[in-house]
């Protein structure tokens, strides 16, 4: 035990010296969650949006209000003689709406009258949410101009009523951070060992793998769990979000994660004794696996089938989930226990894996 | 410092190993190495090896680079695993007996970005020595190597000297029974040195046994015993004295005023059937080894009155460590023969011109003065040496000459320019190999000097025949794809040093060239070095080794920054005052010991066997007193004589004079 905290007080005094790699990992996160909170938006404003009428008749006005009044849509005048293809291609608008000439008069005598939206798709995400907000707001029109129908459908959302980016983010990227600075400082200081042949020394005294790794992986653990704290008081405050329901699964969650990273990084410094080299591999997996399999980004369910086994590996993905329980739906242990002891066995398995690199406590020849 | 010395005596620690098992094992061999191999790959860097070392045994490890020596060192520590064989330490095997080792690797593997402190704090943690006995331990190390002020400092920001003693403490607060040291004062100044080995006599006094391997022959003299390691192979093991016996041979030492054309032709008389076995430059005189001394050196009276060339001393002694070493390794064909240098441009018309004017120099680094009002010049054509301890300010000296550094104060001019030092045309003129390697390591051998060789610009047509020549230089024909990480540190030197002159630059600045070559090679690094100037190169360089600063033509001594003596090595060595007493006595070292009570601490040291004094007094009555002090303490005295000062002798002089002058700011 003395040692493993003689080992942990000597990188912990390496990680305080080298203040400004500190700070960076400390600061960091803070200025991904405000670029990210800010930069990437669930909703859509103000789109640019022409309307061709063909029609003139004061239906077709009333109907064109109704999309004016919208805060999705900005509609934008474009002659009627103009091809409508031209204003989608100089990107001056992203959607086109055609009234045809007879839209007053269908409205009159009661037939559905058909009208045009064309959206400029090379964004397909937009693209789906502007086809989504016309079409509800077509259905307010016809609301309002007809009789209620029958069934009238009611939505509610749940968890992130305003489809806040900031709730949905913000969790987000408190795991990205997590999955990515801790490994990356712990995967540098052990490639440094043995690039600087520091590594002589631990071997030549009688330490043992368990004790030198453990003492290792303690000090990142700390310095993540400072990380988590920065962070959580950020979206605490900033963000405003709250414990939607039991904490302690997340608190348990993240010493988990954190052991869980530190061991990640620590098995890549181990295996490849080289600090550019490991530190490109902890990129690739602490940022890229994180980041892109484990529906932090994009829902795991919108995975190609044969990649998507992949994400029941990544560790991050498991931890955001557990993080979005605890922030937003508030299910509690019920739902995520098991989530839990998946991140405490992917963390065991780096840990195994560093420790056979270092088992023998030999220069490798 | 001079009280310093006294200081180490006093201050030497009792250590806790109880006296009495210590020699109750005496039967059992500290270290015994049986048929120990190691296979790297297809490469067999050691090869069933034989050693046993007593306890309280200082034994060296001497031989070329490459020999195995580093390999040994890390199975003795039980880091590395051997192929096949046994090594054991105290009865037990090496891994099991780590506890009871303190392992001093090339590199000190000491954690730069903590303190002094820290690192030793570090250590004894490891080892399960309690925080108290670490303090106490600790500092009592620390006073006892004069770094105390240091705690604080960290281990990134020491001199080569104060890095090596700090991991020296690292190694002895876990109060270890065996130190296993790897080539522990490579790059480290003679006073440094000097200490270091002062200390390592005191430890093995107290019972420690110690393994070391050094690149410095007149250091190795100073173990009880010497293995000579060659190709993962001990060749003879036995005392400094049998080695040298085993020889066969005397030594003539011998003065004249042109020796590099001595040198020459009595080369040309030389070899294993003549009467003369070997010629070998050492410092300002030749070393000729001789089967019958009288008619040697009557052949050498012929020879030199028929070439016009006048002796101005000669006389017989016993052949030193070095010249065994160097003729041993010579005879098994390790001399290095390489190819005449492929020289495409001739700057001997530049000759005599000023190629470095550096007037007044001053650096400050954050309120320190690293250089102090430093002024010299040289010439195209001369090669000048810059002498000083470790931290004496001669890397930034060399940085500001050469225009990586900006001065703080004072003027330079370098190949005619005084405005931009960097431009191409300036840059192009000259050539800088930097005391770490300048080489990639994750490159092959040819890697670099291709890289080399298109930075600076070789033409596409001489590129092929001087890359050839680097490599025949180095002695690496054939391993050209090898990466130049896995060479052995004196190899990478000998490329780091071939890529600083592909270019043939008129100006070269070498920072310590030779550090951790082995002395043949360093003898080939001088021969280069002298035919570059011939041909009008202007070249700077610094050394540890102080004979080979003897080839200078002139020299330069800083001490804490300031340029405290110049002129030619036989100047300097003139003004030198007082008288050189050489003495043969039967303890050395206990005989140091005895005169540092009575004089001051820098009138006294060791070169090898032989016991230096300087004094004031008129030699006769100072050897007579000596004598008698020696003898009254039991000590025998084999011989007694006055000498001429060795360049060594006048900087260690000059060094700790300065010191005591309060000049001690030798640290940042």
């Amino acid at each position: 035990m003395r040692r493993i905290l003689a080992q942990s007080r000597k990188e912990l005094t390496q990680i305080v010296r080298d203040w400004r790699t500190l700070a960076l990992a400390l600061a960091l996160p803070l200025v991904m969650l405000l670029l990210m909170s800010a930069a990437l938006s669930l909703t859509v404003y103000d789109l640019p949006i022409i309307v061709q009428d063909f029609d003139g008749s004061s239906a077709s006005n009333h109907f064109i209000d109704v999309f004016r009044a919208s805060i999705t849509f900005h509609v934008i005048a474009w002659p009627v003689d103009k091809p409508a293809e031209a204003a989608l291609a100089s990107n001056a608008a992203r959607a086109v709406l055609i009234i045809p000439p007879h839209f007053g008069r269908d409205q009159a005598s009661g037939v559905n009258s058909p009208v045009q939206l064309i959206v400029d798709a090379s964004d397909a995400n937009t693209a789906k949410l502007v086809s989504g907000d016309a079409l509800q707001i077509a259905n307010a029109y016809n609301q309002q101009i007809a009789a209620p129908a029958p069934v009238q459908a009611a939505f509610r959302l749940w968890f992130n009523p305003g489809l806040s980016s900031k709730k949905f983010y913000g969790p987000g990227v408190f795991v990205l951070a997590l999955s990515m600075f801790p490994p990356l400082l712990a995967g540098l200081a052990m490639a440094r060992e043995s690039e600087q042949k520091t590594i002589l020394q631990v071997y030549v005294s009688s330490i043992s793998a368990h004790e030198f790794l453990l003492g290792k992986i303690f000090a990142f653990m700390v310095v993540a769990l400072g990380e988590a704290v920065v962070m959580s008081a950020f979206l605490f405050t900033y963000f405003g979000l709250t414990f939607a329901g039991d904490p302690t699964p997340v608190f348990v969650a993240t010493i988990l994660y954190t052991f869980c990273v530190a061991s990640f990084g620590t098995m890549i410094g181990v295996k490849i004794p080289n600090q550019t080299a490991a530190m490109q591999v902890v990129a690739l997996g602490g940022f890229l696996l994180v980041f892109l399999l484990s529906g932090l980004m994009f829902p795991v369910q919108n995975i190609p089938i044969g990649l998507r086994w992949i994400s029941n590996f990544v560790w991050g993905r498991y931890f955001i989930e557990i993080v979005r329980d605890a922030l937003l739906q508030g299910g509690g242990w019920p739902a995520v226990w098991y989530k839990v002891i998946f991140i405490g066995i992917i963390g065991s398995i780096f840990y195994l894996l560093a420790w056979n690199g270092m088992r023998k406590m030999q220069v490798k020849s | 410092m001079a009280e310093g010395h006294t200081q180490v005596i006093a201050a030497t620690p009792v250590r806790e190993v109880d006296r009495d098992a210590a020699e109750g094992l005496a039967a059992t061999p500290a270290i015994d190495a049986r048929d120990l191999t190691k296979r790297y790959g297809k490469v067999e860097a050691v090869r069933g090896i034989k050693l046993e070392v007593r306890p309280r045994e200082i034994f060296g490890l001497i031989g070329p680079d490459g020999a195995g020596k580093t390999s040994t060192f890390q199975i003795l520590a039980g880091v590395m695993e051997a192929t096949s064989g046994v090594a054991n330490i105290f009865g037990s095997p090496a891994r099991e007996m780590r506890s009871q080792t303190g392992y001093l690797t090339q590199s000190f593997s000491l954690y730069p970005d903590l303190t002094v402190a820290e690192n030793i704090r570090y250590c004894g943690d490891l080892r399960r020595i309690s925080p108290q006995q670490i303090v106490a331990r600790g500092q009592q190390y620390l006073r006892m190597f004069d770094m105390d002020r240091f705690a604080d400092r960290l281990a990134g920001k020491l001199s080569g000297g104060m890095r090596q003693k700090l991991s020296l403490i690292c190694a002895l607060v876990p109060q270890p029974r065996i130190l296993l040291l790897d080539e522990p004062t490579t790059g480290v100044d003679p006073v440094s040195r000097r200490e270091f080995w002062d200390a390592l006599a005191h430890l093995s006094a107290d019972g420690l046994t110690i393994l070391v391997a050094t690149p410095y022959l007149d250091e190795a003299e100073r173990c009880h015993r010497i293995a000579f390691m060659h190709q993962g192979q001990i060749l003879q093991i036995g005392s400094s004295t049998e080695l040298c016996a085993s020889l066969n041979a005397k030594r003539i030492e011998l003065r004249t005023p042109d020796l590099r054309k001595t040198e020459s032709i009595l080369a040309s008389h030389s070899g294993p059937d003549d009467d003369i076995l070997d010629v070998q430059r050492f410092g300002d005189r030749l070393d000729l080894l001789v089967r019958d001394p009288d008619q040697a050196q009557q052949q050498v009276t012929e020879e030199l009155t028929r070439a016009g060339v006048s002796i101005e001393e000669m006389h017989v002694d016993q052949p030193t460590l070095e010249n065994t070493f160097v003729a041993r390794l010579r005879a098994l064909g390790q001399d290095l023969h390489s190819s005449e240098f492929p020289s495409r441009h001739n700057h001997s018309s530049l000759r005599g011109q000023i190629a470095i004017d550096a007037k007044s120099l001053l650096k400050d680094f954050d309120g320190f003065t690293a250089v102090k009002n430093v002024s010299l010049q040289i010439r195209n054509g001369e090669v000048y040496g810059l002498l000083g301890a470790n931290g004496a300010g001669k890397t930034t000296t060399i940085r500001m000459l050469c225009g990586l550094l900006e001065p703080t104060g004072g003027s330079m001019e370098l190949a005619g320019a005084t405005g931009n030092l960097r431009s191409e045309a300036v840059r192009k003129r000259i050539g800088y190999m930097s005391q770490k390697f300048s080489l990639y390591d994750d490159l092959s051998i040819r890697q670099n000097l291709d890289f080399f060789a298109g930075v600076y610009g070789v033409p596409d047509a001489e590129r092929e025949e001087k890359i050839r020549w680097v490599l025949s230089f180095s002695g690496l024909e054939g391993k050209q794809d090898q990466l130049t990480g896995s060479l052995p540190g004196g190899w990478k030197q000998r490329v780091a040093f071939g890529a600083a002159i592909l270019h043939e630059p008129d100006i070269l600045f070498l920072d310590e060239p030779t550090s951790g070559v082995d002395p043949l090679a360093r003898r080939a690094f001088w021969t280069m070095i002298n035919r570059l100037a011939d041909t009008g190169a202007a070249i700077l360089v610094t050394t540890h080794y102080l004979e080979e600063a003897e080839q200078c033509n002139r020299l330069g001594m800083m001490v804490a920054g300031e340029l405290v003596a110049e002129g030619t090595p036989s100047g300097i060595k003139s003004r030198q005052t007082g008288h050189l007493l050489q003495l043969i006595v039967d303890q050395p070292q206990r005989a140091v010991d005895l005169l540092k009570h009575t004089t001051e601490g820098w009138r006294v040291s060791l070169f090898g066997e032989r016991l230096h004094l300087i004094t004031e007094d008129a030699p006769e009555i100072a050897i007579q007193q000596t004598t008698q002090q020696l003898e009254a303490a039991g000590l025998r005295v084999f011989s007694a004589r006055e000498d001429r000062f060795s360049l060594e002798d006048v900087f260690i002089s000059i060094v700790e004079k300065a010191r005591l002058e309060g000049k001690v700011s030798l640290e940042k």
